[in-house]
């Protein structure tokens, strides 16, 4: 039997947390470095993970099942392919950043905030890498439970009323998602495909398009309210302002990506015929999406607030690719999760660090950092340039490929969200302008320290990794290739199946081959 | 000879004369006459059923809960004694200390 | 009867034996042993370990009863079958928790520990006997064993009249429907002329259904709807349980909810569980259970007391399994019995953490006394909030995989709406547990708030309980695997 390295990868985290809880609580040093030790070896496994990664198959690798629950055919059932490869090492690779970001933001019960790191990234790495559709679901709701206490117990003053919306919020969809997962275990006994909850064996059912739609909507509402596609955003601002610098960076680098996930590996490929039914609507609400973030996020007083926005208006963007239904649409949705991952993630820390300072994110409170903080102005300013989609940094490979996708898609669609990305443009260099530039106006930002050694070493593998994507998008492109051409495929074949009974219900089916894009060569500026 | 459901009909009667004496009355002796009422109108039941059916059993039950009407009435006593002692009330309008 | 079969009935109750004779023990103990002065303590020790002791032995003769063939005995009027030994571990394992809670509450409020132990005992012993019953009769006096036992137990404080309020009401709704009960059975008597369970479910089959029989049904789901508070029959609860002796109080949710679960599943499942009859009673029951999921979540909300909100809180669970009985089938029955048990874990520990933060005189249970804790008693804190999360039903605890298995249960029998409910009130029931846990976590503390000291028996208390949740949790299989096989003779094929 060969080592269980994905198993390894998740659990590391909560065997850390476990000894955490031995540690002595007045030994903070040694818990913020024990903690933080576990993180990076975590990193370093889950990178050799990626080494060992054979990007020329496009299916799972690293599988391991295990029985669990044998009442119910349950099984432990793990295995990562090309498309959850990116956003788990993402996983890894943040969760350090934003532990190390709040080493000294964090004033009170250090050793609590610890062990929900840790439990928050393995909860986060399960759910990239589950199979089984029960496991998913326990992942997945274990993950709001320290995302709502670091909220509570370290965010802002207004926590209370943002964790019960949060928590609703996320609650309301995963119910119905559970009922859906139920459903499915159902209907799998009725075929006689015996009691099991694993996703390849829902594969195979036979469902008819009613029931897909059904089943479809109730994953739909889950991942939407996750990812989050407009009109169902509204806890995320108010999540994202209240929360702590570490549980911003987390929630908007992995938890939101989570929502994307859950639709390309959940439901497109379990209800084919409905996701391409409904690929109009949800385009339409992702283009709502993107011009509604982008338009509120000119106007909101607070950094944190329009970096919250952005996130909808981007995820929106994220989401047009995913149903564009080919395949460039589709990997440019995967990479840009990853490039919202990171560029929004560091906007936070950058919020976060000013905040530390001034304890103010109004804009108005600024003004004329550019002379005060050099470094972190520099920084600012190439972490928004990658997120407006500046050409050599990772934001445009990332849009570039879904706007192509979503030009094939519909024409009307793409040319909305290249506007949604104008106005991105618009938004964050007038932040930058009104927060950068001009005099000094209160006395409180004269002489503000610049960035620490800490705190470059937190931004700078962020912002090496957005040129690095932005100049050579292969090397993470790559991987990719073959899981994503293979999932279009699944569901172009299953989409057909269903054919005669969609087909005078869907006016647009998922257009068969074109749309591969070799990155191999071109694409990068 | 009186028909067996008119004994049935009795005894539905009592039951539910029993039941909303429960409900309604307010001094907690009275429920508790009124629970026994209850109580004894099923033994009126059981007599007459054992009757109809010609079967010694519902005799005995009917012994059997008599036994348990008397254990009854003595909990049940032996707690109106004690808030008696502590209120100096029964009546049940006063047992209202958790209504929120 | 013959000496043979006496002694035959003898051995196959040898649980419920072993149980009585601890109690009796303990009473006639604590007769023999000084009520006050130095040898208090020794007293409060030596019931509590005869307790324990027997409570292990009948734990013991109750698993070496699992597996056994299905037999009556005392003519018919018990049985030992799968139901019966699993339900008698269950409720010797809660009188057990209950003991080890209890320790320290006595204690602190100074109670005779001989007189409470051996109610505890005698009720666990009713609790016992209505599982292993299948005699309506049988089941009638085992109910009215625990129930009197319970009555005197809430009214245990005699000089609190909360306590006393408490034990009327539950005394006299308890009475009620008793007697609702006794006359359903009358009904029934005088419809098949039996009250054997099985000669019931014979004679139904062979006669089918007449009004006398279905009002005879009808009583007997208001008797037994009462003992579950099940809406609408619940109003009794919140009062009874908010004003009861917290360590009763726990007792209470754990220990009468189960049984009269056993009677439900004794009388409906395996009673009037042929189609014919079950699609009387099914129906019904499943409007129950809604409205007690719907309204106890519901009105938990509003609650301003932490014990009051977990009285509400028991009322939901009660209809959480309530959909497994709707669902009527064989994964149904099983979660019940998960259900249950994971259920007794998660309540009897939370109401331990409110017994403790309640300190002496039993006072402080409304929310604000919580606020702060994490900052006080951080180990506290932590297990209340694992509790909280259990109860409503996040994973990977006893209380998501209870809620799996009932769910997926009414899913099979096609019953999605109700789990739909379900779920959905689970999300509800989120922001009254949340509410504890932000208390803890995100509110100062009350400055002259003291440390709380943990006393050994509690710290073992919370510890089981909080080990039971996570291991049902997480490997729930173990568990489920038991209480399918002891209810698959109810649903044979």
């Amino acid at each position: 039997m060969t080592w269980p390295l994905l198993s390894t990868v998740v659990f590391l985290p909560l065997l850390g947390a476990i000894v955490l809880l031995a540690l002595p609580r007045r030994r903070e040093a040694l818990m913020w470095g024990w903690t933080l030790g576990v993180m990076l070896v975590t990193f370093a496994v889950s990178v050799v993970l990626y080494a060992a990664f054979d990007s020329s198959l496009p299916s799972m690798q690293f599988s391991e099942q295990a029985a669990w629950i044998g009442g119910l055919g349950i099984t432990y059932h793990v295995g990562i392919d090309g498309i959850s490869l990116p956003l788990f090492v993402l996983t890894t690779l943040l969760s350090p950043v934003a532990l190390l970001s709040a080493w000294q933001s964090i004033p009170t019960k250090a050793k609590e905030f610890a062990v929900l790191m840790l439990v928050l990234e393995t909860s986060m790495l399960g759910a990239f890498v589950a199979l089984d559709l029960f496991l998913f679901f326990i992942f997945w709701e274990a993950m709001l439970i320290p995302m709502y206490l670091m909220i509570g117990m370290w965010g802002g003053e207004n926590r209370l009323y943002a964790t019960v919306k949060f928590i609703l919020y996320t609650m309301a969809g995963s119910a119905l998602m559970l009922v859906a997962i139920l459903a499915l275990h159902i209907l799998n006994l009725q075929q006689g495909g015996g009691r099991s909850f694993d996703l390849f064996d829902f594969f195979a059912l036979d469902l008819s398009l009613q029931q897909q739609k059904l089943l479809f909507m109730a994953f739909f509402l889950s991942f939407a309210i996750k990812v989050p596609l407009f009109p169902f955003h509204t806890w995320l601002p108010d999540a994202h302002t209240e929360a702590p610098t570490a549980g911003s960076v987390i929630l908007a680098g992995v938890l939101l990506k989570m929502g994307g996930y859950g639709f390309i590996r959940f439901c497109l490929p379990l209800f084919p015929a409905a996701a391409t039914a409904f690929a109009p609507l949800i385009s339409v609400l992702a283009v709502i999406g993107i011009l509604y973030g982008a338009l509120v996020a000119m106007v909101q007083p607070d950094i944190k607030r329009l970096v919250a926005y952005s996130s909808v208006s981007h995820l929106g963007l994220v989401m047009l690719g995913i149903f564009a239904g080919n395949l460039a649409g589709l990997q440019g949705g995967i990479l840009q999760m990853v490039n919202h991952g990171l560029t929004t993630g560091a906007l936070f820390l950058l919020v976060g660090m000013i905040y530390d300072r001034r304890h103010t994110r109004l804009i108005a409170d600024y003004g004329g950092l550019w002379r005060q903080m050099p470094i972190f102005a520099v920084f600012f300013l190439v972490v928004m340039f990658a997120s407006i989609g500046l050409p050599g940094l990772n934001g445009f490979v990332g849009e570039f490929l879904i706007l192509l996708g979503a030009f094939e898609f519909n024409r009307g669609f793409a040319v909305l969200a290249a506007l949604g990305m104008i106005l991105s443009a618009v938004y964050m260099l007038w932040m930058y302008q009104r927060v950068m530039y001009g005099e000094v106006t209160h006395e409180a930002n004269r002489g503000l320290r610049d960035l620490s050694a800490r705190e470059i070493t937190l931004l700078a593998p962020l912002v090496l990794l957005m040129f690095w994507i932005g100049i050579y998008p292969s090397t993470f492109l790559r991987p990719t290739d073959a899981a994503s051409a293979h999932l279009l495929e699944q569901v172009r074949s299953r989409a057909v199946l269903a054919a005669p009974v969609s087909a005078a219900l869907t006016p647009r089916p998922f257009p068969a081959g074109e749309g591969a894009v070799d990155h191999a060569g071109g694409q990068t500026p | 000879m009186i028909p067996v459901p008119y004994y049935l009909v009795i005894s539905a009667v009592l039951f539910i004369t029993g039941a909303i004496g429960v409900l309604m009355r307010r001094n907690a002796l009275i429920m508790l006459m009124s629970l026994e009422l209850m109580l004894n109108a099923v033994n009126l039941s059981f007599v007459a059923y054992a009757r109809m059916l010609n079967d010694t059993g519902g005799h005995v039950i009917v012994f059997l809960n008599i036994a348990v009407a008397a254990a009854e009435a003595v909990v049940g006593l032996a707690i109106l004694l004690t808030i008696f002692r502590n209120r100096e009330t029964v009546n049940i309008d006063h047992l209202n200390l958790m209504r929120h | 009867m013959e000496a043979a079969a006496l002694l035959e009935g003898t051995a196959a109750l040898l649980p419920h034996i072993t149980v009585l004779v601890t109690g009796l023990v303990v009473l006639v103990l604590d007769l023999f042993l000084p009520p006050r002065g130095l040898g208090q303590a020794g007293s409060r020790w030596a019931t509590e370990a005869v307790s324990l002791v027997g409570l292990a032995l009948a734990f013991a003769c109750a698993l070496a009863q699992a597996g056994d063939e299905p037999r009556a005995v005392f003519m018919g009027m018990a049985v030992v079958d799968g139901l019966g030994t699993f339900f008698n571990a269950v409720f010797v394992l809660i009188a057990a928790l209950t003991v080890l809670l209890s320790a320290h509450y006595v204690r602190r409020e100074d109670i005779r520990p001989g007189e409470y132990y051996a109610l505890i005992l005698f009720a666990t012993l009713g609790f016992m006997f209505v599982g292993s019953s299948s005699d309506l009769v049988m089941m009638f006096l085992a109910i009215e064993t625990f129930s009197m036992a319970t009555y005197i137990l809430a009214g245990l404080l005699r000089d609190t009249p909360r306590s006393l309020e408490s034990a009327f009401k539950y005394f006299m709704l308890g009475s009620f429907s008793s007697a609702f009960f006794l006359y359903g059975i009358a009904t029934l008597y005088g419809a098949l002329g039996t009250t054997n369970l099985l000669a019931l479910s014979q004679a139904m089959s062979a006669e089918g259904t007449s009004p006398l029989l279905l009002m005879g049904m009808g009583l007997l789901i208001v008797g037994l709807g009462f003992k579950v508070a099940v809406v609408p029959f619940h109003m009794w609860a919140p009062d009874v349980y908010e004003g009861a002796p917290t360590a009763v109080t726990a007792f209470m949710t754990a220990g009468p909810k189960a049984a009269a679960f056993a009677a439900l599943l004794r009388v409906f499942a395996q009673g009037f569980g042929a189609p014919a009859f079950s699609e009387e009673w099914v129906p019904i029951f499943a409007v129950l259970a809604a409205l007690t999921m719907l309204l106890g979540n519901i009105v938990a909300i509003v609650q301003q007391s932490v014990k009051r909100m977990l009285a509400y809180s028991s009322i939901a669970h009660a209809g959480y399994a309530f959909v497994a009985l709707v669902a009527h089938n064989a994964a149904g029955a099983g979660s019940i019995l998960y259900y249950l048990v994971a259920y007794t874990f998660m309540s009897l520990g939370a109401f331990t953490v409110l017994m403790i933060v309640a300190r002496r005189d039993d006072q402080r249970h409304v929310f604000d006394d919580y606020a702060g804790l994490g900052a006080t008693n951080p180990a506290l804190a932590a297990i209340m909030s694992l509790f909280m999360f259990a109860l409503a039903g996040f994973p990977p605890t006893a209380g998501f995989a209870g809620k799996f298995y009932v769910f997926s249960a009414a899913a099979q029998s096609g019953y999605y709406v109700l789990a739909l409910i379900g779920v959905l009130t689970s999300v509800i029931s989120v922001v009254y547990y949340a509410r504890v846990v932000i208390l803890m976590y995100m509110h100062e503390p009350d400055a002259e708030a003291p440390r709380i000291r943990l006393a050994p028996t509690s710290v073992a208390a919370l510890s089981v309980t909080a080990f039971g949740v996570l291991y049902l949790g997480i490997f729930p299989g173990g568990v489920m695997q038991l209480a399918a096989r002891s209810v698959a003779f109810l649903f044979p094929g």
